[in-house]
C-alpha cells in the first residue's frame, strides 16, 4: 500500500512541473498532504499511539487542509491566477523534472543504508529537487512559496523514513510546518499585495 | 519577561524589565564561566565555544538595550513593547543555540531566532521593511529546511532510538563508522542551511537585505551575534566530522565558500550606494575569512574564533553608530551623506576608528587573526587562495575607506541632503568607543582567560 501512495506522490510532483495555474498548485499541495497522511499511517507502526495520532492529525489538518486553504486565499487576494509569463515553460520543466527523478534514483542507490528504505530516499530526493526547480525557474513569490512547501514535504518524507526509530525528528519536522504555516502563509502571505509579486525594492 | 512586556503595556515597566534582562544575562554568562563543561537541563552544556560566543553576546546586551531605548523612544507603546519583547526573545534564543548540546535542540533555537528577527525587521512597518522581512523569513525557512535535511542525514547514520536526541557527545562516538558519503551530504546541507544565519555564500543575500533595513541596534545584533549562531552550528558539525575521512572535503568546501563570499563582498562593496548595505557586505567578507580560516586548519582554527569575537565588537559598534548617523543625516544613501565630522565629531571618530578596526589595519585587533590566516595559507602552500584573498581584501579596503572618508570629510553629492540634523548627544558614542577600545587593546594584549577558552574550543580539532 505504501508503495502505491508513494507512486501517487511522485505523479503529483510531475504534475507540478507541467501545471501553470496557481490554483492547481494549491490543490496538488493539498493532495500531497493527504498522501503523506496515508504514508504516515502505514509506515509508523512502531510509534506509540498518541504520537501517531498527533502526526496524522498534523499532516491532515495542516498539510491537507489549512495550507491549501491559505494558499487559495493568497491567490484570490493577489488576483494572479497563472505563473509569470517569463517563467520556464512547462515542457522544459517537465524534462528537467524527469532528469531530477533519474538523478534521485542514482543518488539513492549510491546511498543504500540498512536503516532506511531506498524508495523513501528516491522520493524524498525527487521532492527536494522539484521544490528547488520550482523556486529557481519561476518568478512569482507565490511560486517560490509553493516550491518551499514542496521542500517541506521532502523533509517530512525523509523524517518518516526513520520515524519508527527517531519519532522526535518527525515532531521537529512538524514544528517547521507550524512555523511556516502560521508565519509565512498566515501573516506575511496575506500582507503581500499583487504589485509586490516581484520583490525588487531592495537591491544594489 | 518577553511575554510580560507584551501583557503589561507600559513603557517604563518595559524599560525596567529589559534592563533587568540585560543584567541577568551578564550574571548568567558569569555563571557559565564558573561552570564550564557542566550539563544542565539535559539539553544544555556550557561548552567552551558556546560560552565564548555567549560572552560576546553578553558584552553587547547593555549597548543594544541602551541604543534600543533611544531608537524606539518615539514609538507608540505597542510598537515599543513589541520591539523589546522580540529583542529579549532573540537574545534568549541565541543563548539557547550557543549552549545546545545536540543538533536537534540547536536547530530548534536557530529556527526560533527567525521568528524574533522577523518581528524586529518589520518594526518600522514600511513596504521596504515588509519586503526585507518576507525575504528574510522565506530564505531562512528554506535554509532551515535544508539544514534539517542535514540533521536527518545525521539521523540516517544512527538509525537507533538510543541516539534520538543527536547529541554531539553521542554522535562523536560513531562518526568513524559512518558512510563518508552521508557525512559529506550532511555537511553540505548543514553548511547551506545555516549559512542563511552566518551570512555566508550561497545564502548571503538574506542577511544583506535584513541588515540594511532592520533598526540599527538590531542590525548590530543580527550581523554579529546571530551570524555567530550560524557559525557555531557549522563549526559544531565540522568539529564532529573532523576525525573522519571527510576532513579534506570539508576544508575544500569551506575555502570555496569563503572565497566566493569574499569575491561577492568585494564586488558589491565597490559599487555600494547604501551605507548599511556596505557594512552588511563587510560582514559577508569577514564571515568569508572565517570560513577560509577553518578550511586552512592549524592556526586557522584559533584565528577563526578570535576573528569572530573581534568582528562582533567592531561591527556592532559601527551599526550602533548608524542609529546616530541616521538622525544627523536622515539617510543611508552614500551620495547624500557628507560633512559628518562637522555635524557630529564624536560619531565621525567612531566611524574612523571603526573603519580602521574592521579593515584589520594595525592597531586593530583583527589584524592578528587575519595575519594568522595568511600565515596558515603560506604554511599550507595554498598560494592561489592567498593571492586571491589579498587582492580581494585590497578591493574591500579601497571601497570602504573611500566611502567612509567621503561621509566624514566631503560635501554630499546628492541634492536631497537638505534636512536639518537632529540633536544627538555626544555621550551616545561612549559604548561604541568602549567596544572599539577593546578591539584595539586586543592587538597588544590578549587576556589568558580568552586565549585559554579559544584553545579549549579547538582542542578536539586535528592539528
Amino acid at each position: 500500500m505504501i508503495n502505491y501512495l508513494i507512486v501517487l506522490f511522485a505523479i503529483t510532483l510531475i504534475y507540478f512541473a507541467a501545471a501553470e495555474r496557481l490554483i492547481i498548485y494549491s490543490r496538488l499541495i493539498g493532495m500531497q498532504g493527504v498522501l503523506l497522511c496515508g504514508i504516515a499511517v502505514f509506515e509508523l507502526r512502531e510509534v506509540n499511539t498518541a504520537n501517531l495520532i498527533f502526526i496524522v492529525a498534523e499532516s491532515l489538518l495542516f498539510k491537507a487542509i489549512l495550507i491549501p486553504y491559505l494558499l487559495g486565499r493568497i491567490i484570490k487576494k493577489s488576483g494572479v491566477t497563472k505563473v509569470h509569463s517569463l517563467a520556464m515553460p512547462g515542457f522544459y520543466l517537465l524534462i528537467l523534472s524527469i532528469f531530477a527523478l533519474l538523478s534521485s534514483v542514482i543518488l539513492a542507490n549510491a546511498l543504500i543504508n540498512p536503516f532506511i528504505n531506498t524508495i523513501y530516499m528516491v522520493i524524498a530526493l525527487f521532492t527536494l529537487f522539484t521544490g528547488l526547480l520550482l523556486i529557481v525557474t519561476h518568478r512569482l513569490i507565490i511560486s517560490h512559496l509553493i516550491g518551499f512547501l514542496i521542500i517541506e514535504n521532502a523533509v517530512f518524507i525523509f523524517s518518516l523514513a526513520i520515524g519508527n526509530e527517531m519519532p522526535m525528528l518527525i515532531n521537529i519536522g512538524i514544528l517547521l510546518d507550524l512555523f511556516v504555516g502560521v508565519l509565512i502563509l498566515g501573516f506575511f502571505g496575506m500582507r503581500l499585495k499583487a504589485h509586490t509579486n516581484e520583490l525588487t525594492m531592495l537591491k544594489d | 519577561m518577553s511575554i510580560m512586556i507584551v501583557l503589561l503595556r507600559n513603557k517604563t515597566v518595559t524599560k525596567a524589565i529589559t534592563a533587568g534582562f540585560a543584567l541577568l544575562h551578564i550574571w548568567f554568562t558569569v555563571y557559565c564561566w564558573m561552570n564550564l563543561n557542566k550539563t544542565e537541563l539535559t539539553y544544555f552544556t556550557y561548552s567552551s565555544v558556546g560560552v565564548l560566543l555567549l560572552s560576546a553576546l553578553s558584552v553587547l546586551t547593555i549597548p543594544t538595550v541602551l541604543h534600543g531605548f533611544i531608537y524606539a523612544s518615539k514609538d507608540d507603546t505597542k510598537k515599543y513593547n513589541i520591539y523589546h519583547s522580540a529583542l529579549i526573545a532573540l537574545m534568549m534564543f541565541m543563548t539557547g543555540a550557543y549552549l545546545a548540546n545536540g543538533m536537534t535542540v540547536l536547530w530548534i533555537f536557530v529556527e526560533a531566532t527567525t521568528l524574533a528577527v522577523a518581528a524586529l525587521i518589520y518594526h518600522d512597518r514600511t513596504e521596504i521593511a515588509l519586503e526585507a522581512t518576507w525575504k528574510y523569513v522565506f530564505i531562512c525557512s528554506t535554509g532551515i529546511a535544508l539544514a534539517y535535511l542535514g540533521v536527518l542525514f545525521l539521523g540516517f547514520i544512527y538509525g537507533r532510538e538510543d541516539a534520538s536526541n543527536l547529541s554531539f557527545a553521542s554522535l562523536s562516538g560513531i562518526i568513524n563508522q559512518a558512510n563518508p558519503m552521508y557525512l559529506k551530504i550532511a555537511f553540505v546541507f548543514v553548511l547551506i542551511g545555516f549559512s542563511t544565519k552566518m551570512g555566508l555564500f550561497p545564502m548571503h543575500t538574506v542577511t544583506i537585505d535584513a541588515h540594511s533595513v532592520a533598526p540599527p541596534p538590531i542590525s548590530a545584533l543580527i550581523s554579529t551575534t546571530l551570524m555567530n549562531v550560524g557559525f557555531l552550528a557549522i563549526f559544531r558539525v565540522y568539529s564532529l566530522f573532523s576525525s573522519s575521512s571527510v576532513l579534506p572535503f570539508m576544508n575544500n568546501v569551506l575555502i570555496i565558500s569563503g572565497m566566493l563570499s569574499l569575491l561577492i563582498a568585494a564586488g558589491y562593496m565597490l559599487k555600494a550606494k547604501h551605507l548599511k548595505r556596505m557594512l552588511a557586505y563587510s560582514s559577508l567578507e569577514n564571515m568569508g575569512l572565517v570560513a577560509i580560516a577553518i578550511g586552512v586548519g592549524g592556526v586557522g582554527y584559533y584565528a577563526a574564533l578570535f576573528l569572530v569575537v573581534l568582528h562582533t565588537f567592531t561591527k556592532s559598534s559601527l551599526f550602533y553608530q548608524m542609529g546616530q548617523l541616521s538622525r544627523i543625516l536622515h539617510t543611508f544613501r552614500l551620495d547624500d551623506c557628507g560633512r559628518y565630522m562637522k555635524l557630529y565629531p564624536a560619531g565621525s571618530l567612531v566611524l574612523l576608528l571603526g573603519m580602521v578596526c574592521i579593515l584589520a589595519i594595525p592597531p586593530s585587533g583583527l589584524f592578528i587573526p587575519e595575519f594568522m590566516i595568511l600565515k596558515g595559507l603560506v604554511a599550507n602552500g595554498q598560494w592561489f587562495v592567498l593571492v586571491a584573498s589579498v587582492i580581494l581584501l585590497c578591493f574591500v579596503i579601497y571601497a570602504m575607506s573611500t566611502r567612509i572618508m567621503h561621509i566624514i570629510f566631503s560635501d554630499p553629492r546628492g541634492e536631497n541632503a537638505t534636512l536639518p540634523p537632529d540633536k544627538v548627544n555626544q555621550a551616545e558614542t561612549i559604548t561604541q568607543f568602549v567596544l572599539l577600545g577593546l578591539v584595539v587593546a586586543m592587538c597588544f594584549y590578549q587576556p589568558s582567560f580568552l586565549v585559554d577558552l579559544i584553545n579549549q574550543s579547538i582542542e578536539i580539532l586535528p592539528r
